[in-house]
């Protein structure tokens, strides 16, 4: 009934993960700025606000490229003993969840191309709630997935 | 027909093919023309133009087209009953063979439109929980007749039971029911159920078309029409707007009650509760019946829910919420309007509590009240400064004059915001007692959730960065089956309190 029924020591995903987050961050705000950059310069070029759209998208984009994936690494981390799997994550929007082992109904782990390129895979849990069902933990080596797959399937059939 | 899948099953493990009742053809006639309904707004727009003689035929070839497409479907769906399993063929161009085993039914729900019962017949759906999530339904027999029906669902429990012998089911049948409404209890759910929304598109409906269709109760012409011999009357309306109006809102509003008591009494005429050996079984409608059973065991979550109104005369409303849906409508509705100690009897027939001890309810933080109004207020505040600004002479901020009218109305609005979401913060508290969760939230729409701590699949802490600069946080809870927006969660509690009941909960 104490509160360190949950596991508190939270560990780091793999620092690569950043360049993940950065490339995919890239791949999104790139088409955008170009997207604007054209907007303005066809429609807007004579207004006065010309040239103001890009300028704005473009900073906007920097950060989320630069500022961004430090901030949404430093606080992704997980932790896990032999009952819960706990994963903390976000910036803006933070949220901590707890997901006992024996409420798992099947586990994937996924690599995307990104994922592949920076040698990271994700921790995909999927429980029977309607609600919260699907439980993401990305940055993991595929290493490291793999085992805490093999550690949750264990106590899954354990528990049957 | 059905070697066409060739499936490596011997014959004799299933029962002979059967077809559904001929009838079919009568009863799914509604529905394959309400699909066609692209052609029945074509007539629609035809037999305003005046063109009758096209409208029929039209007509006639909806329902010569409907009538084909039911007999090629009768024709080509069979379906075999085996001791452990059924097997439903059905398709034209794309076959199906469809095996649901007997130990995955969870549910057998038995439905008689009109027409059925005028002949005896029943539509039979087979419930596996596997379609929780989406539309489609697992196995529906779409017209057999009831007999069928109910043997085909005794033969279904008593192969779930094991060999334990009918006669069980035969004694709960006659056993006094769990929970009954009689006509009058009926009516007066329907005198809850009056819709605003309908009042409110009637009135839209009568603004915009009322002049076509010589139905605005607001304008004086309809009612001088209608009172055409009341001299004293014609008058008084014809001397006064505002008495039309009085007299169109009251019209609405009898419409919106009148609405709300039809629809309640076709849907819950009769209500009848029972409980079977493994569940609930509901039996409830007037034109069309439908008798549902729902498994205890499949039972996620209890739901009280009332209003104000509902509140002040101690009404409830008793839903569980349960992997199955109940139709296409979410959780199902074991009694529509019920007082409290009638709602204990249902939820201890199965073992669950409806309330904790007085003393074991908490409050939330009063954040909950000030994170919305540092939300809502300071953009009030910088429009009306704004408008000040525009009255002492600033004349390039003056050139907005709509943002006068909007601090106004945001001036107006805001403390009614906040007297709402005040009165909502305190109709919201929670409690945990020995292994269920009471969570009540929401004052216009109340709602009690009981939620066994064995049902929870995972905790949520969520936070934003608004409600961090607050200090609270929501405790939100995965649970399983219900409706896509109803979730389950605990808002603004402190991080400690929220960190010490979710180590609580996950304790069990």
């Amino acid at each position: 009934m104490t509160v360190d029924v949950i596991p508190a020591d939270l560990q780091r995903v793999e620092p690569s993960y950043r360049n993940a987050l950065r490339m995919q961050a890239a791949v999104f705000w790139i088409p955008v700025f170009l997207a604007a950059l054209v907007a303005d310069r066809l429609l807007l070029a004579d207004t006065p606000v010309g040239s103001l759209l890009p300028v704005l998208v473009g900073l906007i984009g920097l950060s989320g490229i630069t500022v961004a994936p430090d901030r949404i690494y430093r606080r992704l981390g997980y932790a896990l003993d032999g009952r819960l799997l706990r994963t903390v994550r976000g910036w803006l929007f933070h949220t901590d969840t707890v997901v006992p082992f024996v409420r798992v109904q099947h586990i994937d782990v996924t690599r995307g191309p990104v994922d592949k390129m920076f040698g990271t895979a994700s921790l995909v849990v999927h429980t029977a709630g309607t609600h919260n069902s699907v439980v993401v933990l990305p940055g993991l080596s595929p290493e490291r997935a793999a085992e805490i797959r093999d550690a949750i399937r264990v106590e899954i059939a354990d528990a049957e | 027909m059905s070697e066409a899948i060739a499936l490596p099953l011997t014959d004799d493990a299933l029962g002979p093919p059967e077809r559904l009742h001929p009838l079919y053809l009568l009863t799914g006639l509604g529905k394959s023309v309400k699909g066609a309904w692209g052609l029945l707004a074509g007539a629609a727009v035809l037999g305003a133009q005046g063109r009758w003689a096209l409208v029929i035929g039209l007509a006639l070839a909806i329902t010569m087209a409907s009538i084909i497409g039911l007999l090629i479907k009768w024709l080509k769906l069979e379906y075999r009953v085996g001791r452990d399993e059924i097997r439903i063929d059905s398709g034209f161009l794309s076959r199906t063979s469809r095996a649901i085993p007997f130990d995955r039914v969870t549910d057998v729900d038995l439905e008689q439109g009109p027409i059925h019962r005028l002949f005896g017949l029943a539509r039979v759906r087979l419930e596996t929980g596997a379609s929780a999530g989406s539309k489609e339904e697992d196995g529906v027999l779409d017209t057999i007749s009831l007999e069928r029906a109910e043997t085909l669902r005794e033969h279904i429990r008593a192969r779930r039971r094991g060999e334990k012998a009918a006669p069980i089911a035969q004694a709960s049948a006659e056993a006094p029911p769990l929970f009954a409404m009689d006509n009058q209890r009926v009516a007066t759910a329907g005198l809850f159920n009056f819709s605003l929304a309908v009042i409110a598109g009637l009135f839209g409906v009568s603004q915009t078309f009322g002049d076509v269709l010589g139905f605005d109760p607001f304008e004086r012409s309809f009612w001088i029409g209608i009172l055409d011999r009341a001299g004293p009357l014609q008058a008084l309306v014809m001397a006064h707007q505002i008495v039309a109006v009085l007299a169109g809102s009251v019209v609405l509003i009898l419409l919106g009650i009148g609405t709300g008591l039809v629809r309640t009494a076709l849907r819950e005429y009769g209500f009848r509760l029972d409980r079977t050996e493994t569940g609930l079984r509901r039996r409830r409608g007037l034109l069309t019946l439908t008798d549902v059973t729902i498994p205890a065991k499949r039972v996620q979550a209890a739901i009280l829910a009332n209003g104000p109104i509902r509140g002040l005369f101690g009404w409830w409303t008793l839903k569980l919420q349960s992997l199955a849906m109940d139709g296409k409508k979410g959780d199902h509705v074991i009694a529509p309007l019920a007082h409290e100690p009638e709602a204990v009897a249902i939820l201890d027939s199965f073992g669950w509590p409806v309330a904790p001890a007085a003393d074991a309810w908490r409050r939330v933080s009063r954040a909950y009240i000030a994170s919305y109004a540092a939300a809502i207020g300071p953009p009030g505040m910088f429009a009306l400064a704004v408008s000040f600004l525009g009255a002492a002479g600033l004349s390039v901020i003056a050139a907005v004059p709509v943002l006068g009218i909007v601090a106004v109305f945001w001036t107006l609005a805001v403390p009614a915001l906040v007297a709402i979401r005040w009165m909502s913060w305190r109709h919201t508290r929670y409690a945990l007692e020995g292994d269920t969760l009471f969570v009540e939230t929401g004052w216009w729409r109340h709602r009690r959730r009981i939620l066994p701590l064995r049902k929870i699949q995972s905790v949520d802490l969520a936070e934003n960065f608004w409600s961090r600069a607050f200090g609270i946080c929501t405790l939100r809870l995965g649970v399983a089956g219900g409706g896509g927006f109803a979730d389950h969660h605990v808002p603004a509690l402190s991080h400690q309190e929220a960190q010490s009941l979710r180590a609580r909960l996950l304790s069990v």
